[in-house]
């Protein structure tokens, strides 16, 4: 039902109502109100209101989002899009049944409470009739184990069913590659489609050079990605000794799912009663009760031995902390929650591998959901750039019969990362020669400026 | 303050400007005054200065609404030096610093004239003069976000910089949808009250020129004598409606004519106040005409005193009569509806009828509160609280208005022009009327006075267009010290 519903409306302004203006509903207004769609905000604290007044381009009504009364001064009556994503689980559905109502296209609500998405529940996403019910906690955990089977990738995001990868990588000086030009690269290993150099994404061209420090994002077929770490220093490898710090909910998930992966996992949980929790709902995973701050402790259970430390409490301060003490130890990865989102690109100055934040993530998987259109079969937003993955069919036109890629106006700020033929089923890494045939999906990286102009491209 | 992002984008405003600049030719050529090459090289100098600005700085996507203060006025201070080309280049004002004053009170709806006789002027430049109140009636940069893709993302900052107003009337979720229907709305009541001008024997362009200066409450006449000089009560009466109808908040005008939605017209507490002001100023000045039997007929009163107080509520500032031959009650009336001004959100000037609505439940609320003093008291605006820092902000302004209007009184003051000219001077200025008292009355100008006077008078117009908080930031040092160094394109 979400599905092309940007592009049902032919690329003009879609109108989308969001309730509740925390990290998720601003981070989703921010990017819709750049998009040109009509966005009202509806949210109960006036003062925060305010401040998206002055900063955002959006309508912001103050109300609850679960009053018909505020809902249909908002406008809902005129509105296809429909997102619930206060703090409160009740608002959300409330809100969305409400909305039930109207002549809503598309509803979407985040829920937290766990019962909504088990298997055998009598209320789930069709009973409640909303097409996507998000919850941070179990977005994210998702995130940490896709990023954790990826060693020395910051960030990963699988298309064409997962037979090609987008991950990105810190340059290391022991990399193979460091110091190569990508004409010198080319063919060893996909393609590198972005680098990021002191905050700046670039778009590289063959004489390009990769320096160690530099944030690379690579296009490359899951098959490629050795497990010996000749290329890059990335290896398609579940990690064996994980470290947890945090035993809330995200980390009992990942603790779980893992133990289920067969990997050995250290559970650390200060408070000594939620240990008991765990210990009963864990089969194989460790419970360490202690602070997460006990350098002593951690050490002594072998915190330098790890190939991924998940930090994970309540306390952004706690898990920046102990994963810079993992990895001053020698840990090998480290995957950091942090719940304020503008602290992301420090963090990696800092050395932690990944920041992740749940509402960003949640925020980014509602976008990936709403985008996917006709065309257009998923869109990855990267959380540190400036920058979309979008995988696009081509369509059946004489444009680009016969016609090599070299020969083709390709937009500016976009880069062909991959191609997937449908007659052999098979991933093609692109290069100069390499030419389109009708019915490809292309895995394709553009600059956030450049993604509208490559559906563009490619929608004729 | 981005600083190389404001100079672009006040360049690429300066390229709009350069284009309205063109629109007079047409008529120029129809009335072979030969003023068209002027309007051409005015555009030139318009486009080239905007096109030097664009070249050379770096443009930003995310300008901040610091940032919006200084587009906004510099815009405003761009607007007012490339409007008063053409009368320049017209050779009927020598001094440059005439044609600014001309240009920006234009511009900011004001009004007031350094002409003495208007007829000198060519036709062209008449309806220039009068285009510049239409322009400025809404806005510049609520036109270029309605009609240019110009602004971006930061266009909602900078319409918030250029429509301040206590209250915010957001019509569409989109800022650049507001400023379309707000156009819209304006255009198409202009039209109409062309259409019933001309009904009413007046030529196309003295119909066009009029509802221009009428419906942005300016005041440009294209005669000297004002809307006086067609001595026609259908033509006044006309004026007068629409003169009220520009005073009245435009988003009320979307929610009533174009929703058909009448009711919202009288929900809204402003406009009954609003309603009420103009109706009780009317009867007293009448009453006031009558006992000093200034006219001969009851009509002649009331025609005249409604006149004259709706063109002065409105601060729209046309004439029909002198009223500076009135008796001293009828002046001191005139000059205090002149410190209240239109709605809010309408193109009239001055303090806006809501703020001093606001002000007077303030007031109120404190009297209760001596009484009662453990009474629970909020301050309500229709059936909607008002917020706190809304009042905090609106007692602000009051200091800041009586602040400027000091200090621009004892500026012109120092220039050795008289009290009451001073004063009505600045008034008429501070609050985009037009006329004042003595020197500046209706049936004289400001040509007389001195020109560091024109200047003052000049940040008046700007002050008072711009409701004093946008323009009075850029005189504080914390603002420019946020200011940073502007990085030219070759630099990148």
């Amino acid at each position: 039902m979400g599905r092309d519903l940007l592009e049902e409306t032919g690329g003009g302004a879609v109108r989308i109502m969001i309730v509740g203006s925390g990290a998720v509903g601003y981070h989703l207004s921010e990017k819709f109100s750049e998009e040109g769609h009509d966005v009202v905000l509806v949210d109960r604290d006036q003062k925060k209101l305010r401040r998206i007044e002055r900063e955002l381009n959006v309508l912001p009504i103050c109300g609850s989002g679960a009053s018909t009364k505020v809902l249909e001064e908002a406008g809902i009556d005129h509105t296809d899009l429909f997102i619930a994503v206060t703090d409160s689980d009740e608002v959300n559905l409330v809100a969305c049944i409400i909305s039930k109502n109207y002549n809503v296209k598309t509803r979407i609500a985040r829920v937290r409470n766990e019962d909504f998405y088990s298997h055998n529940t009598s209320l789930n996403e069709a009973t409640l009739g909303i097409d996507l019910l998000i919850s941070p906690d179990r977005a994210i955990v998702d995130e940490i184990l896709r990023l954790s089977s990826l060693t020395g990738a910051f960030e990963a995001a699988e298309f064409a069913d997962g037979r090609v990868v987008l991950f990105g990588h810190t340059v290391r000086e022991d990399d193979v590659n460091a110091g190569k030009t990508l004409t010198e690269i080319r063919g060893t290993m996909g393609v590198i489609v972005a680098i990021i150099r002191d905050e700046k994404t670039i778009i590289p061209r063959g004489h390009d050079r990769i320096n160690p420090g530099d944030r690379v994002y690579i296009v490359a077929r899951k098959s490629d990605i050795g497990t010996d770490g000749s290329k890059f220093s990335v290896v398609n490898q579940p990690p064996k000794n994980v470290f947890i710090i945090g035993g809330g909910s995200i980390g009992y998930l990942v603790a779980r799912r893992m133990e289920q992966q067969k990997i050995e996992v250290r559970l650390i949980e200060q408070d000594t009663e939620r240990c008991d929790f765990l210990v009963e709902n864990l089969e194989r995973a460790v419970v360490l009760n202690f602070d997460g701050f006990e350098a002593h402790d951690l050490l002594d259970e072998g915190i330098d031995q790890a190939d991924l430390v998940v930090s994970v409490t309540d306390s952004d301060t706690a898990n920046i902390l102990s994963s810079l003490l993992a990895k001053h130890h020698g840990a090998k990865k480290c995957i950091t929650r942090i719940s304020r989102p503008d602290f992301i690109p420090l963090l990696s100055k800092l050395g932690i591998d990944v920041a992740l934040s749940p509402r960003m993530v949640a925020a980014n998987m509602i976008l990936r959901f709403v985008r996917t259109g006709t065309g257009i079969v998923s869109v990855a937003s990267l959380l540190g750039s400036d920058a979309e993955v979008l995988e696009l069919k081509v369509p059946d036109t004489d444009r680009f019969r016969k016609v090599p890629l070299q020969s083709l106006e390709f937009p500016k700020g976009a880069v062909l990362g991959a191609i997937v033929r449908k007659t052999k089923n098979k991933v093609v890494i692109p290069t100069g020669t390499t030419v389109l045939k009708p019915h490809d999906s292309l895995v394709i990286f553009a600059l956030k400026d450049a993604a509208a102009k490559v559906t563009e491209f490619f929608t004729e | 303050m981005k600083t190389d992002g404001v100079l672009n984008i006040l360049g690429k405003l300066m390229l709009l400007i350069s284009l309205c600049l063109l629109t007079p030719i047409p008529f120029s050529f129809y009335y072979h005054d030969g003023m068209a090459a002027s309007f051409v090289l005015a555009a030139l100098i318009g486009a080239f200065m905007g096109g030097f600005l664009v070249a050379a700085f770096v443009p930003r996507e995310d300008l901040g609404y610091r940032d919006g203060f200084a587009v906004v006025v510099l815009s405003w201070l761009a607007l007012a030096f490339l409007g008063g080309l053409p009368f320049y280049f017209s050779g009927e004002m020598p001094s440059f610093v005439d044609c600014f004053f001309e240009a920006m009170s234009g511009f900011t709806t004001t009004g007031s004239t350094i002409l003495s006789k208007v007829e000198v002027l060519p036709m062209s430049v008449l309806f220039w003069r009068a285009l510049t109140h239409w322009i400025g009636g809404m806005g510049i940069i609520v036109l270029s976000l309605a009609v240019l893709p110009l602004l971006g993302v930061g266009g909602m900052q900078l319409y918030q910089a250029e429509m301040p107003g206590p209250t915010k009337d957001r019509l569409a979720p989109r800022m650049q949808d507001t400023a379309r229907i707000l156009w819209g709305v304006y255009v198409l009541i202009t039209a109409v009250e062309v259409v019933l001008l001309m009904l009413g024997g007046l030529s196309f362009f003295d119909a066009l020129c009029h509802s221009f200066a009428t419906l942005a409450t300016g005041g440009f006449s294209t005669y000297t004598a004002s809307a006086g000089y067609f001595d026609s009560v259908y033509v006044e009466t006309v004026i007068i409606v629409f003169m009220f109808v520009a005073g009245i908040n435009f988003s009320l005008h979307y929610q009533g004519l174009l929703r058909g939605n009448f009711a919202a017209y009288w929900q809204s507490e402003e406009f009954r106040f609003y309603s009420a002001l103009v109706v009780i100023a009317i009867l007293l000045i009448c009453v006031a005409n009558l006992e000093h039997g200034v006219y001969s007929t009851i009509g002649e009163t009331v025609r005249t005193a409604s006149f004259q107080v709706v063109s002065i509520i409105t601060t729209t500032g046309f004439g029909t009569a002198d009223f500076d031959q009135w008796p001293p009650v009828c002046k001191v009336l005139l000059v205090g509806l002149m410190f209240i001004g239109g709605c809010a959100g309408s193109t009239g000037g001055g303090i806006k009828v809501v703020r001093l609505l606001l002000f007077l439940k303030y007031a109120r609320l404190q009297l209760r509160n001596l009484v009662h003093p453990n009474a629970v008291g909020i301050i309500k605006m229709g059936k909607v609280k008002v917020p706190q820092d809304v009042m905090v902000g609106i007692l602000g302004f009051f200091a800041i208005y009586v602040a400027v209007l000091i200090v621009g009184v004892v500026a012109v003051t120092a220039t050795g022009v008289d009290i009451v000219t001073g004063f009505t001077a600045v008034v008429a200025t501070l609050n985009n009327i037009g006329p004042g008292l003595m020197e500046v009355g209706p049936a004289r100008n400001f040509g007389g006075l001195p020109d560091t006077a024109k200047v003052v008078l000049v940040f008046c117009m700007l002050a008072g267009r711009l409701e004093l908080y946008t323009l009075a930031v850029l005189f504080t040092p914390d603002f420019w010290k946020m200011a940073r160094r502007p990085r030219f394109r070759w630099q990148e």
